[in-house]
């Protein structure tokens, strides 16, 4: 548009309509958007009663599935307990735990990750990757651990 | 004549139009031909607003068929899922279903308006045999759309409808078996009105509206004078841009707001999942049939068929059959517009009688 | 129209949709925070129980899947999974189980509820068996080869030994492919409170958290305790409905919080009605703003025993192991240090013998203390006048039935049995151990009931009227029919005795009303009822 002489009123008419448009539509995209996709990104989690304390020896690592089928490794060391992703950082194979050799290993392309799940050998320690933290919680009154995974079901 | 765009413009748009070599100047002084003053009246968005729906039921349409699953085993609990689970699912549904009514309501009063200005008159009658196309289209996306949902309604309203064409003499059963995909409606049929609803209906009415339009533009818009109105004796023209655009985006946002009103207050609900061997008490079409379905009560099954297949192909053809009527019988303009206005009453007799009956 | 009010007509059109779309996004919020209860779920090792049993017993696996256990992937074989040195185990396609879960297998999570559980009077419910509850049901009315009153009667609320069939050696007999024990039909299905487990523990969390939906919303409702708590000998169901407590309870009912997750506190989570669960277990709120936190030990906040003959005030004993118990203020509380010897019951060899303990004394806390704790969730609706005045109502009418009645007729008993005329071997044997047995059992117990929760009926009419017209128009009679089966010497002797006790101020009215008593009482009726 570019007539010669624009006024306010006019200006503000184009500016109100351009925004009231832009919003109302872009809402309308955005549920539009929500709508195709199926995951709700950042959701919270869901709980999984993953044993009681009492159960975990020291220095021990007991595994428990998540809701997507993977394997969540909880070690338990002098400080607590703490819950690590299987899922290897550099290409995501499944990693486990040697407990002859007390570190996680990940047979694909041989990397190595410490007690602490930060990697110490092969691409993964290349590329200064550790495996992912889960969130856990352990209940103060019955000692039972509860990790934290990511629902699959709901949109 | 308020000036285009220049043609020649900086470099950089030359370049990008080289890219395509096609007459781009053509399309913006086809895109700036000035719009006839007579369309300002508000009639006259009546054949817009149809097509804005239909471009609002291929997006919410593309966007049900993500997570629509057609067969019988799946179709129901898909559209329970998206009902009840995915996120503004119920919402887009509910667009979708009342966008569908109003585009038929839309098509048919463009369709009153096109009949009582008259517009269907020589030259144009072959718009008005597309347009007859499209209101047809726009029944059987609804026809076909509707039974895709896969309830009691769906099952036994196709059921009817394919057994109403089976009773089209002579055709009757290549039409029904063609519809069905078989001699009972099942597995073969959702999978036919599925392909119908989202291919071949959307192409068709693509192909016919593109049709439609550019006969528009061709023939140009007949003028609508009331009696006693004062016509100017020059022709005025209005822009195209901003002013017509303004006008079209205006009646775009009306109907959004319409729609996502009708959604909130009366969102879709879904009945009783479709089930072959129990019918239900009251079977119904959709209300755009209700004509029809009354007319079947009153006559018999082979009658209302041959009747309601006559009365279309009248209507269909209405513009020749007048003027043939004009030159034979020196029939008056009069005439047809009662004609029109008796067919119409009909219409709504029986739709209405239809609506209050079980 | 110019094309400027058009531009702002189709302004003020977006606004509206934008703001009819906000109601569809608030819509669609509502709608997601209405479903809060997520899918169960279900772990591979609980897998292929599921897929059996929801075929097998569908409603069963329904009942979990709705559980907060199912949410946290709890399930089948977190509590049902046994040792195969385990009594009541068998192998089940592979896996070690028992149907019999415990409280000790409840215990693993948790922990602080079978604490308090396991000392307190509920799980040592099941320990009535020497009672004379259970010589009526089981001599009396029973016969030898078929307790069934017992079973089916007394041990379904107070629970009883879980038992096994065995062959002559004693060892437990197996049956099916399975080899699954062989349980004594007679002691299972018990759900009662105080079951006695073969493995060792004491009581039935299920009882009052039924399986295996585990609803909060049932454990808080009074009809919950109702199943036991109810009928001739302790009517605390029946009591609650007459109070204002149960009536406020039951008209409000729907805001009271009940399928509230986790904490359900008194004062803040709801107000409109305590129940059951309320007084004697749950969290209140006090008056500094912080919640006292509950306790399944249900005597924490009980200062009168209401049970026996004669009511005491209850002190409480705690060992440096945990073990608590209950001392009648009418026995002297020992010190804190002190080394004694308790009974405890335990079972042994699936039979409950007494067992002598050994223990230090860690704490007492007195029967005032125990009030101070009921009446903290008291404070929450009442002020401290109203709830110290309506204990003195209370501990009046106990101390009434104590003085009056209770007191008296328990002397008269011992009374009876010293001189011969009644055996401790026979305790139905006469007339009158009936009727004194059922005036501190029934009556009695009826009274001091309905005081203690607010039922004017039962307190009176139900209660204290029954114990008065059995005390003087049956037992007393009976009494001296007992002596009199002893001689003529024994006969004049409780004769007398029963004179004298009658000549006493509080029973003069049996001796009719003076002149002056009677015109007063006419001239009464006769202005209020014009007769």
């Amino acid at each position: 548009m570019n007539d010669a002489s624009m006024d306010r009123r006019t200006w503000l008419a184009s500016a109100a309509m351009g925004i009231g448009l832009l919003l109302s539509y872009g809402t309308l995209a955005v549920q539009g958007m929500m709508y195709l996709l199926p995951q709700q990104i950042g959701r919270r989690g869901r709980k999984l009663f993953a044993g009681r304390l009492v159960d975990y020896k020291v220095g021990g690592v007991r595994t428990f599935l998540d809701l997507e089928g993977n394997d969540i490794l909880v070690k338990r060391d002098e400080e607590g307990l703490k819950a690590y992703s299987s899922v290897c950082p550099h290409l995501g194979c499944r990693v486990h735990w040697v407990d002859a050799e007390k570190h996680f290993f990940c047979p694909c392309h041989r990397g190595v990750f410490d007690e602490t799940g930060i990697a110490i050998s092969g691409p993964p320690a290349d590329g200064g990757q550790r495996l992912s933290e889960v969130p856990l919680d352990v209940d103060k009154d019955g000692g039972v651990v509860y990790i934290e995974v990511k629902d699959i079901k709901r949109s | 004549m308020p000036e285009g765009v220049a043609s020649e413009k900086k470099g950089f748009f030359n370049r990008i139009e080289a890219l395509f070599p096609f007459d781009w100047d053509l399309l913006r002084h086809a895109g700036a031909e000035p719009v006839p003053y007579h369309l300002k009246k508000w009639w006259f968005c009546l054949g817009g607003t149809p097509m804005y729906l239909f471009v609002v039921q291929v997006i919410t349409g593309i966007a049900l068929t993500f997570y629509y699953v057609p067969s019988p085993a799946e179709a129901y609990h898909s559209v329970f899922v998206i009902t009840h689970d995915i996120r503004f699912g119920w919402f887009l549904r509910s667009i979708h279903k009342w966008s569908a009514n109003l585009m038929i309501i839309s098509v048919f009063l463009h369709l009153l308006r096109v009949y009582f200005t008259g517009a269907y008159r020589h030259p144009r009658e072959l718009n008005w045999v597309f347009g007859f196309a499209l209101l047809g289209a726009t029944l059987a996306f609804g026809f076909t759309g509707y039974s895709l949902v896969y309830e009691q309604l769906s099952f036994w309203g196709a059921t009817v409808a394919t057994n109403l064409a089976d009773a089209v003499p002579f055709v009757g059963s290549y039409i029904s078996y063609f519809m069905r995909g078989g001699p009972e409606v099942g597995e073969q049929t959702l999978t036919r009105f599925f392909i119908f609803h989202i291919g071949v209906l959307p192409t068709l009415v693509f192909f016919l509206l593109a049709l439609h339009i550019v006969l528009v533009r061709l023939h140009g818009v007949t003028e609508l004078h009331f009696e006693g109105e004062v016509v100017e004796k020059e022709h005025r023209f209005f822009r195209f841009w901003p002013e017509h655009a303004t006008t079209e985006i205006l009646i775009g946002v009306l109907l959004m707001y319409l729609l996502t009103i009708l959604s909130l207050i009366w969102p879709a609900q879904l009945g009783a999942p479709a089930n072959p061997n129990v019918t239900p008490e009251h079977i119904k079409p959709e209300w755009y049939f209700y004509f029809s379905f009354r007319l079947l009560k009153l006559t018999s099954l082979k009658v209302s068929v041959v009747l309601t297949g006559a009365i279309m192909g009248i209507a269909m053809f209405w513009p020749f059959i007048e003027s043939w009527l004009k030159r034979k019988f020196g029939m008056s303009e009069r005439l047809s517009i009662f004609i029109g206005i008796f067919a119409f009453l009909g219409f709504l007799v029986l739709t209405v009688w239809e609506s209050f009956a079980h | 129209m110019s094309l400027t009010t058009k531009r702002i007509i189709v302004a003020s059109l977006s606004f509206f949709f934008l703001a009819a779309l906000l109601v569809v996004a608030f819509q669609e919020s509502k709608r997601l925070r209405v479903e809060e209860r997520e899918e169960p779920v279900i772990t591979a090792a609980n897998r292929g129980c599921v897929e059996c049993h929801s075929k097998d017993s569908p409603a069963l696996v329904m009942e979990w899947e709705r559980s907060g256990h199912a949410q946290y992937g709890v399930g089948c074989v977190d509590c049902h999974a046994a040792e195969s040195t385990d009594p009541d185990a068998w192998q089940h396609e592979g896996v070690w189980v028992s149907p019999l879960v415990t409280p000790k297998d409840c215990a693993q999570c948790h922990a602080r509820e079978y604490e308090e559980f396991s000392k307190s009077h509920h799980a040592k419910a099941g320990q009535i068996l020497a009672s004379l509850d259970n010589v009526l049901a089981e001599k009396v009315a029973g016969m030898p080869g078929n307790n069934a009153d017992a079973v089916n009667g007394c041990w379904q609320c107070h629970g009883t030994i879980v038992k096994f069939m065995r062959d002559k050696d004693g060892n437990i007999l197996k049956t099916g492919k399975e080899n699954k024990p062989v349980i004594d039909p007679t002691t299972w299905p018990n759900s009662g409170m105080g079951r006695m487990n073969p493995d060792g523990s004491q009581g039935s969390c299920h009882a009052c958290h039924s399986r295996h939906a585990f609803e909060a919303k049932l454990s808080r409702s009074p009809e919950n305790c109702g199943k036991c708590h109810m009928g001739p000998d302790h009517p605390q169901i029946e009591i609650y409905n007459e109070s204002k407590h149960g009536i406020a309870f039951y008209a409000n009912r729907d805001i009271m919080a009940l399928d509230k997750q986790g904490e359900w506190v008194l004062g803040r989570d709801y107000s409109a009605a305590p129940t059951c669960a309320t007084c004697h277990i749950s969290s209140y709120m006090t008056p500094q703003g912080a919640t006292v936190e509950n306790s399944h030990d249900v005597g924490e906040r009980i200062s009168w025993t209401l049970r026996p003959a004669i009511s005491t005030k209850l002190n409480l004993v705690i060992y440096e192991d945990g073990y608590k118990e209950d001392y009648p203020d009418t026995r002297a509380a020992p010190k804190v240090g002190e080394e004694i010897e308790r009974t405890e019951k335990v079972v042994e060899n699936e039979t409950l013998v007494s067992k002598k303990v050994k223990g230090k004394v860690a704490e007492v806390i007195t029967w005032e203390e125990r009030r101070k704790k009921m009446k903290g969730a008291c404070l929450n609706c009442h002020n401290d006048t109203y709830v110290d005045n309506f204990y003195k109502q209370f501990d009046d009418l106990v101390t009434l039935y104590n003085e009056k009645f209770a007191k008296p007729s328990t002397k008269m008993i011992n009374d009876l049995i010293a001189d011969g005329v009644l055996s401790k071997n026979a305790p139905f044997e006469h007339p009158v151990q009936w009727t004194y047995w059922e005036l501190w059992h029934h009556e009695g117990r009826r009274a001091r009931h309905g005081a203690s929760m607010m039922g004017p009926d039962y307190t009176h009419w139900h209660g204290m009227y029954e114990v008065s017209k059995h005390y003087y128009m049956k037992f007393l009679p009976e009494v001296v029919e007992a002596a009199a089966t002893k001689g003529i010497a024994m006969k004049q002797k409780y004769e007398r005795i029963v004179g004298q006790l009658l000549a006493q101020d509080e029973h003069i009215w049996m001796k009719g009303l003076s002149a002056k008593e009677a015109e007063e009482l006419r001239k009464m009726y006769q202005s209020r009822y014009n007769q």
